[in-house]
């Protein structure tokens, strides 16, 4: 490598100052600059993988009354470690599966709610406990996926950090609360 | 609080603004002086300038991700926000796309060729002098068109790739009603916002140089012949900082002969230009339904009736792109501007809603009877293309080519509009969604969490629809199609598409938001968040009879087709370079290890990395080599089915059971796919579509062996040069290739 030729070189590229700056990269290098970030995985950085299945219980209140919801989520975790970066938190994977919910309405004509074969993914931060609000859709099992309304689910989840394991949690079902950011009024003219 | 941000928060101090432009500065320096050829990168790694991960060394003054002298040490660094002067989210409305027009193929001067035109022509001194052939596709019997005249074109399209201009002629195919409000006749410059500068004409490079970007609309049964002028500037250094000025366009993901499929070394020179033949066929068509007898099986014809097509209708295509893939520069040249829309229309997606037949699916469109068009109707059909961008203190469109983990911009654009408004009707609509980022990942609810069904993934219509508030991530080049029924909605009312996704840099999402946290406005990622406005104009002149079945297209039966064989490609970083050729290799730190034998190895698209025998079927394993990247894999040429993740058939997800051509590996993530090799021969690609990750240099090449006549074994690479291309030998050919 003919770094003389090189630096002369940049000298007429980009000037004095800039190279006096390349200097000190230099200077940094010789004392110990950064290395590649290979990507290596060793046993202690593979995937740690988990599942729990917990119970959904609650009711939502739609234009068809009030629909009683219940059934088991499955949700599977996988935490994986970015050996590239000491500072960048270990990720956990997740994936909800709400295909055995159901809900209930009505007494005389009793109509089942199906949440289709949903499933929801999430990648977090992993920590020692995470809130997460999953808007899922849910529908008349007698008619189609257009008819599909939404239900909150509140996802408590507990996980042990030195593992990477999903350890708890529980869940818990509500309306879909629209507030004004969500939903607005056209209030502005047009820039064409 | 996260270590690193990609850009600064225009709320820091204006010390730390002025610092961090500073070394922005310092660092465009080196970038244009790259970029215009007087210092390689590979003179800039071996230097230590960068390492090879492509991190400028942090100090202070070189680095807008150093630490910052006017900070507290945990206090995030990045680049210098976009300054959007007096551009506001959702003032502006949102561009359709610009229909090209489709124009005889006889109109075309010279008349195409089935091998590449080799008249020869002056060539410019600043390109090397001397003469050259017309047109930049190989010569020879291996680059000409396959089946040519089985298939002759029936309709053409001539376009260009130049630099920014106005554009008097947009064509967006629906009344201004239907387009919100904007009048075609008014002239469009080339800006992200009314209220932001024009981009100058060598930072801006679309096709045809104007904006909105353009769509292509085409049937099956229709061959077209796609004439792309090279009209960028002879000088290189007349590219603004960044991007080349060699260009090579793949339809993405067309089952076309591979003379036709944008081959990332098959790539042409300004004032010259390239027949891309896409035949549009049905994949199977040697073998399945050889006598076009199956209805379903078929094109719309004009009178609203069907023509029906050889080939396997399962294997129906709908959402495709075409954007640049030249070599190493895929990133740069996209970035600038090089992609549009690509919608293959069928008997079952025939874009006309009001069709009843038995085969047409009648999706939200519009109506032949309304509009006298018996297919390709976009009144509520509508392509939407997502991009971060980010723009210099000028307002000029800025990228770092440096930044080796991923490129990531600070402002979110649709159809080239910054954060626009689009005006619905009280109905149903059909949104063909591309991320068309260089390194962002998407994930797109709507604001109020109401259901989308989505019914296409990678253009390719599920069997069964899947009904979502919340997409999965969306990797780039990936489409999505979805409906959204704002029948729900009163007029009067607005509700946005909205981002989930979070990234601190562009190896990967680094978090997954709520719905409520990505609204709440508190994310340090400035593209998290609201992008796209919908505002409810009207109720619809008609009733909305448009349809989303059930049942729409089941997947090809594989079951009786042997397995040939199985490989196994693992995409890490801490690439090898083991080859040198200083035209079909890239150095960079990306790379592929090749079932499991040998080093993960650099690009060169002069190495046979696979070579499939012609007629069979395989399965391949996709690996992600670590948990600190995700990484947007592609395959080339025909579609492939999931059939597992992690080593399980049922973590696929719904929206991954249909057809794909592109994969989020997801970190530490492995998948199963099979795929077969039939009906064109030639030679392909596979690679990571964070085009930073393919351009250095996580590609590789795979040929189909044993096509016949006249493809040779193995294939020799072209070598492309101003003055006519060249072949040589494959300068590498990995042991279980063939």
């Amino acid at each position: 490598m003919n770094t003389q030729l090189n630096l002369k070189t940049w000298q007429r590229l980009f000037g004095p100052s800039f190279v006096t700056l390349l200097i000190g990269v230099l200077a940094v290098l010789v004392l110990g600059g950064p290395s590649v970030q290979a990507q290596t995985t060793t046993a202690s950085d593979a995937p740690v993988d988990s599942s729990i299945t917990l119970v959904v219980k609650g009711s939502v209140t739609d234009p068809n009354g009030t629909i009683t919801v219940s059934g088991n989520v499955i949700i599977t975790c996988k935490r994986v470690i970015d050996t590239t970066s000491v500072t960048s938190p270990s990720l956990v994977l997740l994936d909800f599966d709400f295909s055995q919910v159901k809900g209930t309405s009505g007494t005389k004509t009793l109509k089942t709610y199906v949440t289709g074969d949903n499933h929801a993914t999430e990648i977090r931060p992993l920590q020692a406990s995470d809130t997460i609000i999953i808007p899922t859709p849910y529908y008349d099992s007698g008619k189609d996926a257009l008819s599909a309304r939404t239900m909150l689910v509140s996802a408590n989840l507990n996980f042990d950090i030195a593992s990477g394991k999903l350890t708890s949690g529980s869940l818990s079902v509500g309306n879909n609360v629209v507030t004004s950011s969500a939903v607005g009024t056209v209030s502005t003219a047009p820039i064409q | 609080m996260p270590d690193r941000n990609f850009f600064l928060s225009p709320k820091a101090s204006k010390a730390r603004l002025r610092e961090a432009e500073q070394a922005r500065n310092e660092r465009w320096d080196i970038i244009k002086a790259h970029s215009h050829g007087q210092v390689s990168r590979r003179d800039l790694i071996k230097m230590g300038l960068f390492t090879s991960a492509g991190l400028l060394i942090p100090m202070s003054g070189l680095s807008p991700f150093a630490r910052s002298a006017f900070a507290s040490s945990n206090i995030p660094t990045g680049l210098p926000p976009s300054p959007l002067g007096t551009a506001t989210a959702f003032s502006q409305p949102m561009p359709r796309f610009d229909i090209f027009p489709r124009i005889p193929v006889s109109a075309l001067t010279p008349a195409p060729t089935a091998q590449a035109n080799t008249t020869q022509q002056p060539v410019d001194p600043a390109l090397g002098g001397g003469t050259g052939p017309i047109e930049g596709r190989p010569p020879g019997p291996i680059w000409a068109h396959q089946q040519f005249g089985l298939l002759p074109p029936a309709i053409a399209v001539d376009a260009s790739v130049e630099g920014a201009k106005t554009n008097t002629t947009y064509n967006p195919g629906v009344a201004p009603n239907m387009n919100s409000g904007i009048n075609p006749a008014t002239p469009i410059p080339p800006k992200f916002h009314p209220n932001l500068p024009s981009q100058q004409v060598d930072k801006f490079w679309t096709y045809n140089g104007s904006i909105p970007p353009k769509l292509m609309q085409v049937r099956y049964g229709e061959p077209v012949l796609f004439r792309l002028h090279n009209k960028l500037s002879v000088f290189q250094n007349q590219n603004g900082g960044f991007g080349i000025h060699t260009i090579s366009t793949h339809e993405h993901n067309g089952h076309h002969g591979a003379e036709n499929d944008g081959f990332t070394g098959a790539f042409f020179f300004p004032n010259q230009f390239y027949d891309y033949h896409y035949p549009i066929v049905l994949a199977g068509r040697n073998t399945i339904n050889t006598t076009a007898s199956d209805p379903m099986a078929s094109g719309p014809t004009d009178a609203g009736g069907l023509n029906k097509v050889p080939g396997d209708w399962h294997e129906t295509m709908s959402t495709h792109w075409f954007h640049d893939h030249m070599f190493s520069f895929t990133a740069q040249n996209v970035y600038k501007g090089i992609a549009g829309m690509f919608n293959i229309y069928s008997g079952l997606d025939r874009g006309a809603e009001d069709i009843i037949d038995g085969v047409n699916l009648r999706l939200p469109s519009g109506r032949a009877s309304v509009t006298g068009k018996s297919w390709g109707n976009l009144d509520y059909d509508v392509n939407l293309m997502l991009a971060d961008k980010a723009w210099d203190r000028d307002g000029q469109i800025a990228m770092d080519i440096f930044e080796f983990d991923g490129f990531l911009g600070d402002v979110m654009t649709v159809n080239l509009a910054y954060k626009p408004f689009f005006e619905v009707e009280r109905r149903k609509y059909r949104f063909r969604i591309l991320n068309a980022s260089v390194s962002r990942f998407f994930k797109i609810a709507l604001s109020d969490g109401s259901p989308m069904i989505q019914i296409a993934n990678d253009g390719n219509l599920f069997p069964h629809p899947v009904v979502l508030t919340q997409l999965d991530e969306q990797g780039i080049a990936e489409r999505y199609d979805i409906v959204i029924d704002f029948s729900r909605y009163s007029v009067g009312q607005t509700v946005w598409m909205v981002n989930l996704a979070e990234h601190q840099d562009g190896r990967r999402v680094s978090k997954d938001l709520s719905l409520s946290e990505a609204l709440a406005g508190n994310s340090d990622d400035p593209c998290v968040g609201k992008f796209l406005q919908f505002r409810i104009v009207r109720d619809p002149a008609q009733p909305d009879i448009s349809q989303v079945p059930s049942t729409m297209i089941p997947n090809p039966d594989l079951s009786n087709i042997p397995v040939a064989r199985e490989r196994v490609f693992e995409f890490n970083s801490g690439a090898n370079q083991t080859t040198n050729d200083p035209i079909t290799t890239f150095f960079g730190p990306w790379g592929i290890k090749t079932d499991n034998q040998g080093a993960t190895l650099a690009a060169d698209y002069g190495r046979i990395s696979a070579a499939p025998k012609f007629g069979t079927r395989e399965v391949w394993t996709l690996r992600n080599g670590g948990g600190g990247w995700d990484h947007p894999i592609h395959i080339h040429f025909e579609e492939c089915q999931t059939l597992s993740r992690d080593g399980s058939a049922s973590k696929v997800p719904a929206w991954e059971r249909g057809r794909k051509d592109v994969w989020r590996l997801k970190p530490s993530g492995e998948l199963k796919i099979t795929l077969q090799f039939r009906d064109f021969g030639g030679m392909f690609m596979e690679h990571c579509h964070n085009t930073m990750h393919e351009d250095n240099a996580m590609l590789l090449r795979w040929e189909i062996d044993g096509a016949g006549t006249p493809f040779l074994n193995p294939l020799p690479t072209p070598i492309a040069k101003p003055q006519g291309v060249t072949f040589m030998a494959p300068d590498d050919i990995l042991p279980t290739a063939f």
